[in-house]
């Protein structure tokens, strides 16, 4: 019992991080339809800033702040000259684009901060909240999880109160009667790239803020998959879907890998996918999506 | 205008035009065989870059697996980037067989080509429901799978875990009535160029990576062959239909699935092709050579040969093949500060490459080179 209560907190802890990035897909996905597999080397590049500024003797939450207005700035530039001008129902040349920008950061951040993993300075309280026999919740659980919740409550927000918001839902909704309409698609779409890698670096300096986990240029290759299946089970055009499906990811990886005897423990990134191959089939819009109709 | 070469197809002179070309390719194969058998490197200013067999057999591995990509992205227009998977489950297919079982490599093919065409359809299945994005998707998280798979503990004893399997109890020996050593010592008679081609008859390790190179290019040109010959015929055109428009290659009486199926198929059948020459070549199958790392490569020699061009693969293995070592290889610059040279370069290229040929050459490396041909040759097709 101690250890399933301990294992479903860190399903809580690794589902809040998988969360994060899922929302930044989410973002990306229901602004221009395209899943963004540099998503996650973006995140990673951005938490690396994080890193360095700290260095430089920026206090820990500042340093957060400016690497995700960093990052936010650095997409809305590649939206601009990269994205913007393929036509966004081709898919393959946007798939192309996205993995050239993975091999390109992931190098990039090698070749500037080197392979060697570095530690990445505390963001939350360190300790636990609470010890009962072996059952630890610590404050980096707690704190993922709220900021999490925190993140998805101002998106929640920006997205419906917001003029901006009220844009971008217009554009994800129906791009041509938004032009007709006024909004200017250009602009709302790098907004979108803008929030997705802002919230993407949190989730990245929140992901290697994790105290067993330390900070390197490979980091992400796994939580990119993860994160992508968050997003895909949640709906990838849902925002609180990501948070279930990253929840429902984390759990999968650390409570059903490890209960049901047959399954070796390798096998949790393997499982992730199983998850994903039975989603897309049974359910391609996820739990809280939207169903695609496609019209003849 | 300089003036243009017109050609007739289906004349006596296309045909000596075709026939002129295969054998100008043949020979400077063969030429490029013997200059670089032993360890060959070029120089430019102070740095080598390495050109030998082992190279360029590792380039033919690729060439095969980024063939079948052309099938299955380039001709049916599925986004499929898990070819890693089916690369790494030829190479221990083959492994397996050779060092547990001492078969022979080419043997291992008869059990790899029909075992990586089943899994390939089993796993083309979903991609009947999945469509786009998602598609590409889940076939990225097959490839990332692929390392866990090979390293899980209860398949040790077949795939040798996170070590690898080695598979260096099986020797290519060239037969003896080839005539290398004669050819050798020729080329070498030739004035002025003759130092090009080493001194002296070839060693056994010389004349067993020569007819590796030999075996593979075969190996390669029958894929190439068959592909060329299945992209021609009745499945071939379905496929570039459904390609084109899904909706209307339906309407006109097409079975999506069963083409679908049979494309995913023979695409997985040749990337288990490549995966048995590449672990024929490097004599080890490691968990990590194949993982989703080696799928984007592949996407980059795709784009970067061209997509929908079965030449382009070729050109694409050699970039995999080439780019990363000669990257990694280049130890001064005089205008880029070292730091950027050690590293990752090989990756940045080849990420820089992807991007820079999507947004300016959508078609690749071969289709700018058929443009710069058509300012000389002119083709006409055979009703003009």
């Amino acid at each position: 019992m101690d250890l399933l209560l301990q294992r479903v907190f860190d399903a809580v802890t690794n589902g809040s991080t998988y969360a994060l990035l899922a929302v930044a897909m989410v973002l990306i996905f229901k602004a221009t339809t395209l899943i963004n597999f540099a998503q996650g080397e973006q995140a990673m590049l951005g938490a690396f800033v994080v890193l360095q500024l700290w260095d430089w003797g920026i206090p820990m939450w500042g340093a957060v702040v400016i690497g995700m207005c960093f990052s936010g700035i650095l997409a809305a530039f590649l939206e601009r000259t990269l994205i913007r001008k393929f036509d966004p129902t081709d898919h393959l040349p946007l798939v192309i684009i996205t993995l050239g920008l993975f091999l390109v950061i992931n190098a990039i951040a090698a070749i500037i901060w080197r392979f060697d993993p570095k530690s990445f300075p505390e963001l939350f309280p360190s300790g636990n909240a609470f010890a009962i026999n072996n059952v630890r919740l610590s404050w980096y659980t707690i704190f993922a999880f709220t900021s999490c919740v925190i993140v998805l409550f101002v998106l929640q927000t920006l997205l419906t109160k917001t003029k901006i918001g009220l844009a971008f839902r217009a554009v994800s909704s129906n791009i041509e009667s938004s032009r007709l309409s006024g909004i200017k698609i250009g602009t709302t779409l790098q907004f979108g790239w803008a929030l997705a890698a802002a919230a993407g670096t949190l989730g990245a300096s929140i992901y290697a803020a994790n105290p067993v986990l330390q900070i390197e240029p490979s980091m992400m290759l796994r939580a990119l998959i993860l994160s992508v299946t968050a997003a895909a089970l949640g709906g990838l055009d849902s925002l609180w879907g990501a948070l279930i499906g990253g929840l429902t990811i984390g759990f999968v990886q650390s409570v059903v890998v490890q209960y049901i005897p047959f399954i070796p423990n390798e096998m949790s990134l393997s499982a992730a996918v199983i998850v994903l191959l039975i989603v897309l089939i049974f359910r391609p819009s996820g739990v809280l999506g939207t169903r695609a109709v496609e019209r003849v | 205008m300089a003036a243009k070469i017109h050609i007739q197809e289906g004349t006596a002179t296309y045909r000596k035009y075709r026939i002129a070309m295969w054998t100008c390719f043949i020979i400077s194969l063969l030429l490029v065989a013997f200059a670089y058998v032993d360890v060959g490197t070029i120089s430019i200013g102070s740095n080598k870059y390495n050109l030998s067999l082992i190279r360029l057999d590792k380039a033919i591995a690729f060439t095969i697996a980024i063939l079948g990509l052309q099938v299955v992205v380039g001709y049916t227009g599925q986004i499929a980037l898990g070819q890693s998977f089916f690369f790494g489950t030829g190479a221990y297919l083959s492994a397996w067989l050779v060092a547990d079982h001492s078969w022979p490599f080419l043997m291992t093919l008869l059990i790899v080509i029909p075992s990586c065409f089943l899994i390939g359809m089993v796993l083309g299945l979903p991609a009947l429901r999945i469509r786009g994005l998602y598609l590409a998707l889940l076939t990225f998280g097959l490839a990332a799978v692929f390392p866990s798979l090979v390293k899980l503990d209860k398949l040790y004893t077949y795939t040798g875990g996170a070590g690898g399997k080695l598979t260096s109890n099986y020797k290519f020996v060239a037969p003896s009535w080839l005539p290398f050593d004669e050819v050798a010592q020729g080329l070498q008679k030739i004035p002025f160029l003759g130092g090009y081609f080493g001194d002296g008859p070839l060693s056994d390790r010389e004349e067993s990576r020569m007819w590796k190179f030999i075996l593979f290019s075969i190996i390669a040109a029958i894929c190439f062959w068959l592909v060329s010959n299945l992209i021609q015929s009745r499945p071939g055109r379905a496929m570039r239909a459904i390609r084109d428009n899904e909706t209307s290659a339906a309407t006109s009486g097409i079975n999506l699935a069963a083409t679908k199926t049979l494309s995913f198929g023979v695409a997985s059948a040749l990337g288990g092709v490549g995966g048995v020459v590449y672990v024929a070549e490097i004599g080890i199958a490691s968990p990590d050579d194949f993982s989703s790392l080696l799928a984007i490569y592949l996407i980059v020699g795709l784009v970067v040969g061209g997509v929908g061009t079965l030449s382009g693969a070729l050109i694409g293995g050699l970039v995999y093949a080439l780019i990363p070592d000669w990257a990694s290889s280049t130890q001064s610059i005089s205008f880029l500060p070292q730091r950027w040279l050690q590293g990752p370069t090989g990756s940045l290229i080849l990420g820089l490459l992807l991007i820079i040929l999507t947004l300016f050459l959508p078609g690749g490396v071969v289709t700018g080179w058929r443009r710069v041909k058509k300012r000389f040759f002119q083709i006409d097709s055979a009703t003009s």
